[in-house]
């Protein structure tokens, strides 16, 4: 479980740090740490998903130099919330990936922006939406959807082999 | 087990706030400071794998776009290659009929310019052939020369191309002399691909290694006077009739390209006319 935990915040964050400008279109670029928390907390449950997303948005925080805590809190209520969902959805068909990261990038997305907001944040709602959280949505929720493929067929793999 | 769960969000959530909370009433730095002592070594490696993991990609894309232009620069060198060489040949080939061409014009005979378009380079024949046949009017036996000598005579005339027979064919023989001591002889060509001057043993005893021959335009055949070749070594027989000396022709036939042919009257003394530093 702990090593888990160190791999979900060291590994996300290592994939963000170094893929995500890599993936870059036209300045969108995937918040992986997110992927990264949704996936194994719908797998894990609420407790490893919120302590993960914790840590995730932490570094992320930390590493971005915003105010420290606005993404510890989002990934943290996110992680929960899809841990607690893991056993009532059917995440492995991508109709429900896709729109499910889609969703789960603009709540994070909306949650951030509130809380930003609460500190005096200077953007404009519309324009966060229409150009930072919808197009980061849309390619979170085709790259989990190609990551959860992936995974899946690494598992089938690895039961075959054993 | 449910409180448990809320539990940890509650304290999570509540740790965000707070730490929210410090940085807007100004303890931000401390707070700042106490993340730091945790996520600065986890940055560190961050920026360690970030720098390792893009130095790699770097280094590949680099390796790529070497390998590309490589290419590029391998085939640009190439057509370069084949360009130089293309430009040297033309003017190669321009050199030698700009030669031609003087000959023709300062020689008092009527000749017609020809391109080799074939060899024959077997040892039972040397033959080269020429693009002038019986279209160009060219008669049998036409001597054929070039601005270093003579190459032959014409043994056979088609139609649209001519067969030349060259000196070192085995079956070649020309009326020759040494410019230096005017001895008389002949020219024969054997199967090694080489030339001889046969000549009788009372008249040759001056004949030294790099003398000239000439053609001695006996016969009418080859107009008198064009180079043929220079002493190479002498061969003494003693008392016999018949000397021998190999000799270095004059022309060198496996690389002439473009010759003239005698085709008007042959009675001329064209030493003048020739190189012949004898």
């Amino acid at each position: 479980m702990r090593a888990l935990l160190a791999l979900t915040v060291f590994g996300g964050g290592v994939a963000h740090a170094t893929l995500a400008p890599a993936l870059g279109i036209r300045g969108v670029t995937p918040d992986l740490p997110l992927i990264v928390v949704a996936l194994l907390a719908l797998r894990q449950g609420p407790e490893f998903g919120c302590v993960a997303g914790f840590a995730a948005g932490l570094l992320q925080d930390a590493t971005g130099g915003g105010l420290i805590g606005v993404q510890a809190l989002t990934k943290a209520v996110i992680g929960f919330a899809m841990g607690a969902a893991g056993s009532r959805l059917s995440v492995t068909q991508p109709l429900v990936q896709v729109p499910g990261l889609v969703l789960l990038t603009v709540a994070e997305g909306l949650v951030r922006f509130a809380l930003l907001k609460v500190f005096h944040f200077p953007a404009t709602f519309g324009d966060m939406i229409l150009y930072v959280i919808l197009p980061q949505a849309l390619y979170n929720g085709f790259l989990g959807a190609a990551l959860v493929v992936a995974l899946t067929c690494f598992e089938s793999l690895r039961a075959r082999a054993s | 087990m449910k409180i448990r769960k809320f539990a940890l969000l509650a304290s999570v959530l509540a740790v965000c706030l707070l730490l929210l909370t410090l940085q807007t009433r100004g303890y931000g730095a401390t707070a700042r400071d106490l993340l730091a002592l945790v996520t600065t070594p986890v940055q560190a490696g961050v920026s360690r794998a970030h720098r390792a993991a893009f130095g790699v990609w770097d280094t590949y894309r680099d390796w790529k776009n070497v390998r590309a232009e490589n290419y590029r620069l391998r085939d640009e060198n190439q057509q370069l290659r084949v360009e130089a060489l293309r430009v040297g040949e033309t003017e190669d080939e321009n050199r030698r009929l700009r030669h031609l061409l003087a000959l023709q014009q300062r020689l008092p005979l009527t000749t017609l310019s020809g391109e080799i378009i074939a060899r024959d380079w077997g040892g039972w024949i040397r033959a080269l052939t020429v693009n002038r046949g019986r279209g160009d009017h060219v008669p049998r036996l036409t001597a054929v020369i070039s601005p270093d000598g003579l190459i032959g005579r014409i043994v056979d005339v088609r139609p649209g191309a001519s067969i030349i027979q060259v000196l070192t064919d085995p079956a070649s023989t020309v009326g020759a002399h040494v410019v230096r001591t005017r001895t008389p002889g002949i020219v024969e060509g054997d199967a090694r691909g080489t030339l001889r001057f046969k000549y009788m043993a009372r008249d040759g005893a001056g004949i030294q290694v790099g003398d000239v021959l000439v053609t001695s335009g006996q016969g009418g055949l080859f107009p008198r006077g064009i180079p043929i070749g220079r002493v190479r070594a002498v061969d003494d027989r003693g008392p016999a009739l018949f000397y021998y000396a190999a000799l270095e022709p004059a022309v060198d036939f496996a690389r002439v390209d473009e010759v003239l042919l005698v085709t008007g009257d042959t009675r001329h003394d064209l030493a003048a006319h020739f190189p012949t530093g004898g």
